[in-house]
């Protein structure tokens, strides 16, 4: 990152309805980002970087971490909130593995949209599904939005 | 068929009990190598011109960044990781020989962003504890919560999530 972009927020509570679509996010992990993530995690787990025992334990390829569904996840709606929005909370669960080389989509839309605490929250579903369709990681979030009477700081 | 209890009165006993872990402080290399890693390029991780005029003030980190870290801290040696990779976990009576149920995901709850230079605190305890029967015999989920708190003792972030025990 060498230029600084004057921050901008992308997204206020009035444009935010239910069922509207959060912008999909596409991930193509490789062999090399799961060495490095399992690197920087401290994560020995073998069936993320040696794929021979990955195969021994009945999988195709070496898997994407529990955590970095979780991730690409949190990716998404970092990207879609914009740096005027908070993220308040956030849970997934991982019910099919990923690996080497699939194509992860994260996508999710808004399920409630609502005021409390003095805040403007919504509440979305969410989740990343591979290739096939099938769905690797299920959650849900709580966002804070400005609005778009928000002057910033 | 009624299977013995796995859940000792020992191990009961551990609900509730409080286990500190210091983490030190995290670096902005450790948050942007992390970053790097999801593939996040996310500016406010890495410019601090742009972090520093919204409401952040500064770079922070990933929101999930303290909880996806698998081992704080040295971590075992490599004779002592199990063949799959897994280190025993020494340190809490409540999950002596318990493996992290990689797949489970967690539950976060996120207070106060995680900025560099913090220096880091988790408070972790078992809220609940329960068994079950599987198709390998009976197993035991251990519901647990994680608080990680700054050197101002502000609480940043919760997270719970399910640790099985065969």
């Amino acid at each position: 990152m060498t230029q600084s972009a004057m921050p901008q927020q992308r997204l206020y509570i009035e444009a935010v309805r239910e069922g509207m679509e959060i912008p999909p996010l596409v991930k193509h992990p490789t062999q090399v980002a799961l060495f490095r993530h399992s690197a920087v995690t401290w994560n020995a787990h073998r069936i993320h970087y040696d794929k021979e025992y990955a195969q021994a334990e009945g999988h195709t390829d070496v898997l994407v971490q529990g955590h970095l569904h979780g991730a690409y996840l949190v990716q998404m709606l970092m990207d879609w909130i914009g740096p005027f929005g908070v993220l308040k909370k956030f849970a997934w669960s991982n019910r099919r593995p990923g690996f080497a080389g699939d194509t992860l989509s994260c996508r999710g839309r808004v399920t409630r949209v609502y005021a409390e605490g003095g805040e403007h929250l919504a509440d979305c579903e969410i989740w990343e599904e591979n290739q096939h369709g099938e769905i690797c990681a299920p959650g849900t979030a709580t966002i804070a939005l400005p609005s778009s009477g928000f002057r910033g700081t | 068929m009624t299977a013995e209890s796995l859940i000792t009165d020992e191990l009961r006993a551990q609900i509730g009990v409080e286990h500190e872990t210091l983490l030190g402080e995290i670096t902005l290399l450790d948050i942007q190598r992390y970053a790097l890693t999801v593939g996040d390029l996310n500016p406010l991780y890495f410019d601090e011109e742009y972090a520093r005029q919204t409401p952040y003030g500064g770079i922070i980190a990933p929101p999930n960044y303290l909880t996806a870290v698998i081992t704080w801290g040295l971590g075992p040696q490599e004779a002592e990781l199990s063949v799959d990779g897994l280190g025993l976990r020494r340190n809490e009576q409540a999950e002596r020989n318990a493996r992290r149920r990689m797949a489970g995901g967690q539950q976060l709850e996120f207070h106060q962003p995680v900025r560099p230079g913090d220096v880091i605190r988790c408070v972790s305890r078992a809220t609940d504890m329960e068994q079950r029967e599987g198709k390998s015999g009976p197993f035991v989920l251990i519901i647990a919560e994680q608080r990680y708190f700054n050197q101002r003792d502000e609480l940043l972030v919760t997270c719970r999530q399910t640790a099985i025990m065969r």
